[in-house]
Formats: C-alpha cells, structure tokens, sequence
C-alpha cells in the first residue's frame, strides 16, 4: 500500500500494433471533425460532448474538471523455441472523466463514448463535490504548440508484422551463435500506439500521439550441469529506426555476458560495506531512494520522509538529481503529461540541497506553484497523480577508477531487475543481478542476485564520490504506484555509497 | 452449475467466436467481461478520492492455419470488433506455425464439481455511497483512538467494493460463466518518528460477502497499533538466526517458491524445480494444496483460465513436491497430462500452534512482519529480500527491526521450515499460515 516498486522488462505491460486502420483510418463519414478535436473525431467525439460532459462534471459544485480521451494499440511478438509463434495485441478505447474539488477528486470512465456514456461517467465523477453548479469556459482552444520529442519518422501502425519478426529471428540466431553454452533463447519485441486527448474546464484541449517500442531477451546458459539465466532489454518512445545494428548487437552481447558471467558468480557477503553503483541502470537508486518522496502528493498528506526538507542540505554540494521528460527518445519522455501541462526539466536536488517536489495539478495548486508536469496515469481507467519520467544524477567531480580504487573491501553493482521504497520510513531496497566484490581497490569475483536495503535521507548522505560519466538506461523501466504502471527512465553517473547493507550471505560457522 | 452472468456477454462472446471463425480461425476462444469496481478512499477526516466504473471489453484467441495470437479489446463497437477481428486473423498468419498449439482436449471440460462456490453475494447492489463513506470514516476513527494516538500524522482509509462478471466459449464446446464479488476494507497510518522518520503500517481485510466483513473498528485499530509498533526500528546486527514468518507476509515467500512450477519455466529450462517431482523439497511441514473449490475464496473456481474442469491438486506433501502447474500447450511440449495452468486457492495443512505460541517457542530470533522489495532467482532458486518485524528475545516480541535483509537458496530454506501455524491468513488466495524456520541468513549491521 505505501509500497511503490519499479521493476524491467519482464513486467512491463506494453505492446503494440495490428495491421489494423482502427489507428490510422481517415475520420468517419460523418466528415471532418469539428475543429480542436482531431484523432478522436473518428470516434464520434464532438465539442458537444466535451462540453456536454463537462458541464456534467460540474453540475455539483466541483472547481475544476477534465475528460482524458485514449486509444492505444499494442503488439506483443514473443520468440520461443526458435519461432515468432505467438502474438498479443489489446486496443484500449476510453474516457475519463476527474472531478476536483481542492484536495478531493472524483473519478469515473467508460468505453461507451456515447454522449449518453460520457455524460453518466461525468456524473459519478461530479459526486465528490456538493454545491451548485459552476460555469463552462465560452470557448474551447486546442493546444497546437506542443513540442514534438519523439524521435518517430514512420508510425508504428505503418509498420507490418512482416518487418518486425526478422528482428527477433535475427536475435534469434545471434545468440545461438554467440555461445554454446546457451541452451533456451526468449525474444519479445513491443510496440505501441497511443493517442490521449485532454479537454478540461479552463477550454484546452490537448492532444498527443505517444510511441513506444520495447524489446528484451532472455538467456538460460549450461555449464557442467548448472544453469544460469538473464535479460537485457531496451525501450524507448522511438520508431523502428531505434533497432540499429549496433543496438541488436549490444542486445546479444549484454544477454549473453550477463548470463554466462553468473557461471563465475560467487555470493555477496551480508552486512554494511561501501558500494559502488555503475553509470546506468543504477539509476534505481535514485528512483527509490528520493524519488518517490519527492512526488507532491504524499508531501501534502504530510507522510514522506522528505515532508519538512525543501531548502535544506541532503547531500554533497556535488550532487544533483534531476527530474525530466524531455529526452527524446526516453522511455519516460512526454510532449505533455497527462493533465495536459508542459513537461520540462524538475531539480530533485540541487547542490546538494533539497530543492523542488515533483507535483500534478492538485498538489501544485496545494502548495501554490505551477505544475512540474509530472501529472500522469496508467491509462483512462486512473486519476493522474504526480509520477516520475526520467530520473538521474548530473555529473560529479571524480573518476570512475578512482572510485572503484578508493574502496577497500565491497561491491561494485552493474545491473539490477526491481526495487522498492517505503514512503514514510524512507527505507528502501534494490535488487542487483550482476556486479563485482572489490577488495583492494579492485574488482574481483563476480556476484549475483543480492539485494540491497538502505535508508533514503541516510544513503544520499552517504554518497560520497560522484564520477563525470553520466549513462541515462536505455532499459524498460516501468514504475508502479497505488496500482498504476508507467514507463519511466532512469540514470546515473558512477557514485559510490560509503555504507549500505548488503543482504547477501556469510559462511556458516 | 450456472453463474448469473448477463445473456448479452455470451451474446458478445458468441459474436466474437462466430467472426473469428468466418474470417478464417479454424479454432476461437472467446471470452467477454464486465466488471463494475467502486473505491472510496478517506483521508483526515473527509473523502479523499472516489472512483466508480464499470469497464468492459472482449478477449480472443485466434488459432489460424496452425498459428496462435491472443488479442483484446475494449471498442465493443460491432464494426470496429468486426475489423479488429478480421485483422487479428491476418496478423496471425504472420506468424510461424506452432503444432503444439490448441484449445484444451474436450474431454478436461467434463467434471465441473456442482457446487456454489460462495463468491457471488446478492446483496451487492445494496451497498450505498452513504455506507461507503461511513465505514471509511469508522476506519479512520478506530485508528485515531488507540493508545499512542497522538503520534499519528495522517491516516487513510478505503473501502471498496466490485463485482465481476465474465463468460467463456470455445469452438470445441466450452461454455461457463463465472459472477464473483468482493469487499473490501483497508487503512494505512503514518506515525511520527523521533528522527523525522513516518513509518507506515496498515491493515485490511477482505470477503465475497458483505454481511461478512470484520468490523471496521478492528480493522483501524489494527493499523494504527502496527504503525506505533515500527517507532523506533533499527536495524539490527547480522546473523544467522531463526525466523517467524507473519502468515499475512508468508505468502510471498510461499509464491518465490512456487513460481518455478510453472510449464512454460520447465520446458524453457528456467526453473530450479524442474526434474524433482517426488522429490524432498522442503520439510514435513510443507505441506501445500492448490484447492479452487474452497468456499468463498478469493481464487476460487469452477474451471480454470483454459476452461479445464477445476480440482484440488497436491502441491506439496510432507515436503515432497507432487505437482507442477502445466496448461495445455507447455504439457504437450513437455509430453505432460496438464493439471491447470495457475493457481487458485493455496491451502495448508495446519500446524496446532498459534502464532504467539510460535514465537515463545523461539528463544532468540526475528519475527518478520513484512518484505520490501528483492527477489528470488527462479532457475537457481537463491533469494534476497528486504524485511522488517520484531527482536524475539527469550520468547518475546522485543523491539522492532528494519532495514534489513534475508537470503538464501529455496532448496535450503525450506527444509528450515520447522514449524506450522494453525492461522491462515484469511484475506488473500494464498492462505498461509505463520511459519517458523531454523537457521535463516539476516543481513543488517
């Protein structure tokens, strides 16, 4: 309940495209859609039931309502045994409808968008408030200035299933060839097509096409009758082009080292010691250990360890954690979130200093600033609430070998699958699947499948070294929070920890 | 034995099935849903956040010339279904063959127990906004009455309710429809700590029948007390030493253990149990069934996911593992009779201790009261996981413990497993008891 987790790959709930024209067909006979409404005309959708809709949501006294439209097609593709033989597709088409009233928010949807439907969804939604009705805007705008991030030059629903098997196939036999070892090889490819349109009750309408293609591969390796397993997965808000040779190849190499290395593999010690976290997919740390305290909403319930510490010191003068969705091709990049604010660059921490929440529209108007554009939701079914994008740390003044050099006895981590973080007590943990021990400033035998426990505020403390090879993940992030799931990304340079609890294993006496 | 779904979802679902097949599926399963779900969550005082809807939608797999695709869709629209379909079926014969693909063999339909499973209550469209709210309120005002209270920073309480319908049918003759509903209460209190800490804890309870919810007061009571419990937690020294598994935390170890029962985990060589039925898994006291048939619970079911006539399946017993969870197209690739392929209700053969008797037979060691993240390696069967619970100090619940960690590999730990509580926890298809084991790895300072 106050748990929130992100977990790769394996988890996330993503896919894609049919052949289908549901997507991509021309707008229904009834002709050109009325202006300010463009992808969603082709469902019926009108000015007359947005504002039909809207003057429903507020009939009882609610400030403030919004209507988030969505269509979204996924495709899943898996390999097993050698062949692409199945695929998964869901088309999801819907409205919902939010209520605000303060602090209190109304909530209903439905996939019957009839005016009928909508009108009764808004009705359910206009329950949380309780007073006489309030105006609509005159008039209804669209929002035509949206930035265009994604880098997209040929659609996903323009894209046959005939040019995306090769990949996998090609995976396929590469990581076959790569080493006999590998005995099983599981490739799933994604991809998806979504359009959300946001009508509110200040007259914007805002609409965006958001991509999303995501690929991982998991390896089982055999080696004197042990059997190991990994993954290595990438995603992004990306077209076909983001499957360059080089990342197909990366993709083989990194499954299959990360699998076979575990042959070598001995168990982490238990107990406190310093950890150094690799540039990357360490990220997680970030995401856990201060991330999800600083979204605005469990400040203003008063129940995030970070409640009471805007303007003071966390950390290091040289650490700065950023917060942003602007990265084009970036998993948790946005043209606009899901309230439909502009999306821009948040500094979690700056100079060492506690410096901004990350809100949506109601934790903002809570604490009276503009909305960071962190408003996000799963789907149509969910309430947004303030999310994360793409979370990192900004380069530091040190090197990744000197790093490494200035640690005794301890763990240097390089991937990692979940974690997890306890809001109010701060503790929070990340699961590692690959690294090394150091010992003597050196890295020595590899390690696996050891997690880590920390306290938030105490470990940022800690962190003590901050190298200058900033690497943002280009894996599948995807974030969980009160039930709802969202591709983030995540980044960080290489930083040690000075102390941490390592939950691995000592010797039996 | 016949649910109460409404006509027009086999109306939908018939419709479906005869579309796929006229574009070309030589075999369809069809399945339609409708599920109405309503939470109330109340914080400080007043409403917080209401949701209510009823959302809907069809699902679909396609067998064509030999290929397999399983497709969804919520635009019930008959001209956008009838598309969607005709273009799943194209899309399908882009894909490679795969002749180990089909619906179940007919004859696993047959043996339905005829029962009434408990699951669907008629008194569900009795719930109103007004009660929602009261019991929500009820929640909060138990919690906020505990001794201690004053240490309390905020608490948030929910109720909610759902009722779910959904019907199946196959071109080879299946036919079900299955009604559940639930009720739910939960709360969740944050406390002040002395070093600017909020713990958190919270307590819920769950039933099929209204009339059957535990009163909200215990409910709130219960989450206040937990959250008071963790003031204070430290973490304590590394070490090996005997643990008592809280039954309401106990099922996730329990699902690390069992998740490596699966087909597909067999046959793709991902699972360290593969090769061990009939084999000591655990000690005497893992003893687990699947039991769909249990009255009223939370996994129960008539037939399963593939429409396979539902039975209880001996998982483990007296340690020794029986049987994997294989459906129908990983039990032909593995030349297996398939049971189910998921699990319903998890039952246990129960100890005669109580939890407090389990605790003041451990002189020393740690009562865990809940995880935190980690995960278990399922084709190599280590763990590692985050945990936080009590100091047991000559038999009792000493001072509380967080930041912590326990691993472990399962074919190890589970032949640690000493003793068995007689408390299932009742709120959650995995029923599991408290459970002590012997000798478990903690990670701390």
């Amino acid at each position: 309940m106050s748990r929130r987790k992100v977990t790769s790959l394996g988890a996330a709930t993503l896919a894609s495209t049919t052949p289908t024209d549901l997507v991509t067909g021309p707008a229904d006979a009834a002709g050109t859609p009325p202006a300010g409404i463009g992808y969603f005309g082709r469902f019926g959708v009108d000015q007359r039931m947005i504002r039909a809709a809207l003057a429903e949501a507020l009939s009882h006294g609610g400030e403030y309502a919004d209507l988030f439209f969505q269509h979204r097609v996924e495709n899943r593709y898996v390999l097993e045994d050698g062949s692409v033989n199945r695929a998964l597709t869901t088309v999801e088409l819907g409205v919902g409808v939010r209520v605000v009233k303060g602090d209190q928010t109304g909530y209903g949807f439905t996939e019957d968008l009839t005016h009928e439907g909508v009108k009764l969804a808004a009705r359910t939604a206009a329950a949380i408030a309780d007073g006489p009705a309030r105006p609509l805007p005159r008039e209804f705008h669209a929002i035509a200035d949206l930035p265009s991030r994604y880098s997209v030059k040929v659609r996903w629903e323009d894209v046959r299933p005939e040019k995306k098997l090769p990949l996998l196939t090609g995976l396929n036999e590469k990581t076959f060839a790569a080493d006999p070892r590998v005995k099983k090889v599981n490739v799933t490819f994604a991809d998806e097509a979504s359009v959300v349109m946001i009508a509110d009750s200040t007259g914007r309408i805002v609409e965006d096409a958001q991509p999303m293609t995501l690929l991982y591969l998991s390896c089982v390796a055999e080696e004197h009758g042990k059997r190991e397993q990994n993954v290595y997965g990438v995603a992004g808000r990306s077209d076909i082009g983001f499957y360059t040779p080089e990342r197909l190849d990366r993709v083989v190499r990194e499954a299959v080292s990360r699998t076979t290395i575990l042959f070598e593999a001995v168990q982490a010690p238990a107990g406190e010691m310093p950890v150094v976290l690799a540039a990357g997919s360490s990220g997680i740390l970030l995401h856990e250990a201060i991330g999800h305290g600083m979204e605005a909403d469990f400040n203003r319930k008063n129940v995030s360890i970070y409640s009471d510490k805007i303007g003071k010191p966390v950390a290091r003068p040289f650490v700065n954690i950023v917060d942003e969705g602007t990265q084009g091709e970036a998993r948790g990049a946005l043209n606009v979130d899901d309230e439909g604010n502009a999306v821009g660059k948040t500094l979690l921490v700056q100079d060492g200093v506690l410096a901004t929440y990350l809100h949506d529209a109601i934790s903002a108007k809570h604490y009276g600033v503009k909305p960071t554009g962190n408003g996000r939701r799963e789907s149509y079914q969910y309430a947004p609430m303030p999310r994360m994008r793409s979370t990192y740390m900004l380069p530091g003044p040190h090197k990744r070998d000197e790093i490494i050099a200035s640690v005794k006895n301890g763990l240097y981590c390089t991937n990692f699958s979940n974690g997890q973080v306890q809001i109010g007590a701060g503790d929070f943990t990340f699961y590692v699947k690959n690294g090394y021990l150091i010992e003597d400033g050196r890295l020595t035998r590899p390690i696996k499948d050891v997690n880590i426990i920390g306290n938030g505020p105490k470990v940022l403390e800690k962190i003590d070294m901050v190298s200058d090879d900033l690497v943002i993940d280009e894996g599948g992030w995807t974030c969980g929070k009160d039930g709802q799931s969202v591709p983030v990304s995540q980044g960080i340079p290489t930083v040690r920890v000075a102390s941490i609890t390592v939950g691995g294993r000592n010797e039996r006496s | 034995v016949s649910a109460n779904a409404s006509p027009e979802l086999f109306a939908v679902a018939e419709r479906c099935a005869g579309t796929a097949r006229t574009k070309g599926a030589s075999a369809v399963a069809a399945r339609a849903y409708k599920v109405r779900d309503v939470t109330v969550q109340w914080r400080d005082g007043r409403l917080e956040q209401i949701n209510e809807a009823t959302t809907r939608g069809v699902g679909l797999q396609l067998y064509v010339d030999g290929r397999y695709a399983a497709v969804t869709s919520s635009d019930l629209r008959p001209e956008a279904l009838d598309t969607f379909i005709g273009d799943s079926v194209a899309m399908t014969r882009t894909l490679a063959v795969d002749p180990f693909r089909s619906l179940p063999d007919p004859s696993l339909y047959a043996g339905q127990a005829g029962i009434d499973l408990g699951i669907d209550d008629p008194a569900y469209p009795t719930v109103t906004p007004e009660a929602r709210r009261r019991l929500a309120r009820e929640l909060e005002d138990a919690a906020r009455a505990v001794k201690g209270a004053e240490a309390i920073l905020s608490v948030t309480t929910g109720f909610s309710d759902n009722r779910s319908e959904s019907v199946r049918v196959h071109s080879n003759g299946f036919e079900g429809a299955r009604v559940e509903t639930s009720f739910w209460t939960s709360a969740q209190v944050s406390v002040k700590d002395a070093d600017g800490r909020r713990p958190e804890d919270w307590a819920a309870a769950g039933v099929r029948f209204l009339a059957e919810l535990p009163p909200a007061a215990v409910v709130g009571e219960e989450a206040a007390e937990r959250a008071l419990g963790r003031l204070g937690a430290m973490k304590a020294e590394s070490g090996i030493l005997p643990m008592v598994l809280e039954n309401r935390a106990a099922g996730l170890l329990l699902g690390h253990l069992m998740g490596s029962l699966g087909g597909q985990s067999l046959q793709q060589k991902r699972s360290f149990l593969e090769g061990r039925r009939g084999q000591a898994i655990g000690s005497e006291g893992l003893t687990v069934t699947d039991d769909p048939l249990l009255l009223k619970g939370f996994g129960s079911r008539l037939y399963d996911a593939e429409g396979i006539a539902a039975h209880p399946l001996k998982v483990f017993e007296g340690g020794v593992l029986r049987n994997y969870y294989v459906d129908t197209y990983y039990g032909k690739k593995l030349k297996m009779a398939p049971t189910t392929g998921g699990s319903s209700n998890i039952t246990w053969k129960l100890g005669g201790k109580s939890a407090a008797e389990l605790v003041a037979g451990v002189g020393n060691g740690i009562q865990v009261t809940g995880f935190l993240g980690g995960n278990s390696n399922g084709t190599t069967g280590d763990f590692s996981l985050g945990v936080q619970g009590f100091r047991i100090r000559n038999g009792r619940i000493a001072e509380p413990v967080a930041e912590m960690n326990i691993s472990g590999n399962h074919l190890e730990l589970w032949k640690r497993l000493v003793a068995v509580g007689n408390d299932p926890y009742p709120y959650s298809s995995s029923r599991t008891p408290t459970l002590v084991f012997d000798g478990v790895q903690f990670a701390g300072r």
